[in-house]
């Protein structure tokens, strides 16, 4: 019985990965059930994600953060749950400061910034089908609250001149169900799909044509908005659990968390 | 900076360890010492034991006798046993020789009580609600990891000290810096030790010294004023620019800890015939119970168990 679940859970797994499409999110969704005590309580988490993806303006972005965060919640009969993270990230998009002219040179490609502080908010509910399987979705918010910025320095035609690009309003929003399986010890499997959007302001000052963001104010978008999640959830000892989470699209993040439930 | 701020430390250290030292004797002396029986705010009877308590003040001479314990009647051997046996009881001596100044002190502390930080206190909980203002004691506990790992090392603890160690990082980790005490729950059972540098001396066999009621701070004896002059160093936000920071949050913290147990102090006053005897009393018999908790190895208390032990926390 346990290796037919087994199996279909890791086919359902990989059907997700293979056909759920690409986008990015700004954080782990965790197991669809929630992890607080029955009778109601809460549990606090700590953790790391790295996550990657596009951003899209005429010209592909690559945006990797590495983010360490502190998670609460409260949530009540295994059904339903709150939560909130708060955490500490770092900031890279590709080609930001990419000379768009052949007569530009620019110091740097890579937009660079660290210490952005986010936080998180989100809900989920779950309904167990039987007592392995069960099904939920969630939603869940993040907006980063310090504006990001990083400087370059051009040199067209002999001189130099200096740039200053802010990011601002990174924010991103998150709905998706999962399927999940309870198996050995409690140890939860999970994954399914799910939308999202994200967007940010950047700003350059002053404006620089020859620089690729560095040409107006514009607003960045996630470039697809449809993407996958599967991951584990263990439990270790006297409470505490390892969760463990992919999500893919056109690039792969992944993290994961220590949760003690209490 | 930080070199010349610790040789400082080491320095008033060294001299407040002298001192006390030198005035350890105090409270051994039959002469000067204080000999209260078990009946005030002894487990069984609480805080309205106090009241109930028979006094022989001999003002003047700086000592204090309280009946029944009377060892000069005794020849030196019968003293020695039974002072052995009522030390087994819980009886507990403490010498005050600086009555008169205790007593203003007292006054000092009382109205300071009833004037301003009650009263700053209930407006403070109307304000916050409680799973607050019980959020912030846990941070500021939590603040107090070093000085209660340090004591345990001390005290040759190592089991103490280790869960002190394991309290802090869960609490600092999975407890919202400390807001929430997760370590304290039944699975982890990670109790907060009640440690001290006064306790971690007087594990040591060295006495209270003499009673003294410092402004603000409150009851304490010589032996204790080092753990109040040691915490101090051991405070985290004592390092901070600029200095009334610190200050700041230790009158922050100590409105908050009032606002959690408005009602304690009167309790113990109303009950008692003399507040000043009453609180003294109950402060060496809590002192003296944390010292022989620890030799004994006891597990500690739960924090606040009873209302006296909580106005000296």
């Amino acid at each position: 019985m346990t290796k037919i679940n087994s199996g279909a859970i890791i086919l359902s797994v990989l059907v997700m990965i293979v056909f759920c499409g690409t986008a990015f999110a700004g954080g782990p969704f965790g197991s669809p059930q929630p992890l607080s005590k029955e009778s109601g309580g809460l549990r606090t988490a700590i953790g790391y994600w790295h996550y990657e993806d596009k951003f899209d303006d005429g010209t592909d972005h690559v945006i990797r953060q590495n983010q360490v965060y502190s998670e609460a919640a409260y949530g009540k009969g295994k059904a339903w749950e709150a939560y909130g993270r708060i955490g500490l990230s770092d900031l890279k998009i590709s080609n930001a400061f990419r000379s768009t002219q052949p007569s530009t040179t620019t110091s740097k490609r890579d937009f660079e910034d660290n210490w952005n502080v986010f936080g998180t908010l989100g809900v989920k509910g779950f309904y167990p089908l039987n007592e392995i399987f069960g099904i939920g979705a969630f939603v869940q918010g993040t907006y980063f609250f310090r504006d990001a910025d990083d400087n370059v320095y051009e040199t067209a035609g002999g001189t130099s001149s200096h740039m200053k690009l802010r990011v601002t309003d990174l924010w991103d929003v998150n709905f998706g169900m999962g399927l999940q399986a309870t198996v050995w010890r409690d140890t939860k499997l999970y994954a399914g799909p799910y939308i999202y959007y994200a967007e940010a302001r950047v700003s350059p000052s002053p404006d620089t044509p020859g620089i690729q963001l560095g040409r107006r104010d514009e607003t960045l978008q996630n470039k697809t908005n449809v993407g996958g999640f599967a991951g584990i959830d263990v439990p270790i000892a006297k409470g505490f659990r390892l969760n463990m989470e992919g999500q893919y699209s056109e690039r792969f993040s992944a993290g994961a968390a220590i949760t003690l439930v209490y | 900076m930080l070199s010349s701020k610790i040789r400082m430390m080491r320095r008033i250290f060294f001299l407040i360890f002298l001192i006390a030292l030198l005035g350890a004797g105090y409270a051994h002396g039959d002469d000067t010492a204080l000999m209260l029986h078990k009946s005030v705010l002894s487990d069984e009877t609480g805080a309205a034991a106090a009241s109930e308590t028979v006094w022989n003040s001999e003002e003047g001479t700086g000592e204090t006798h309280m009946s029944p314990v009377a060892p000069k009647s005794h020849d030196d051997e019968e003293a020695i046993d039974e002072e052995e046996e009522g030390q087994e009881m819980g009886e507990v001596t403490i010498a005050d020789p600086l009555e008169f100044f205790n007593r203003a002190m007292f006054q000092f502390n009382d109205k300071l009580y009833f004037w301003v930080v009650k009263p700053v206190a209930q407006g403070y909980s109307k304000v916050v609600p409680e799973i607050g203002r019980s959020s912030i004691k846990n941070f500021f506990s939590n603040l107090g990891f070093p000085k209660r790992f340090i004591s345990c090392l001390f005290q040759a603890d190592f089991s103490g000290a280790a869960t002190e160690l394991g309290r802090f990082v869960v609490n600092t980790v999975w407890g919202i810096g400390g807001l929430l005490d997760p370590a304290a729950n039944k699975d982890l059972s990670l109790q907060k030790q009640n440690a001290d540098i006064g306790q971690t001396l007087g594990r040591y066999g060295l006495g209270h010294g003499f009673y003294v009621v410092w402004p603000v701070f409150g009851p304490s004896s010589l032996r204790d004023t080092i753990d109040i002059v040691g915490e101090h160093f051991q405070y985290p936000f004592t390092y901070t620019d600029p200095w009334y920071v610190g200050p700041s949050v230790r009158a922050c913290e100590s409105v908050n800890s009032a606002s959690l147990r408005i009602g304690d102090y009167e309790a113990l006053k109303e009950a008692a015939i003399d507040p000043y005897v009453a609180l003294r009393n109950a402060y060496a018999q809590y002192r003296q119970k944390m010292v022989q908790k620890k030799e004994k190895g006891e597990a500690p208390a739960p924090d606040g168990e009873k209302p006296e032990q909580r106005i000296f926390q």
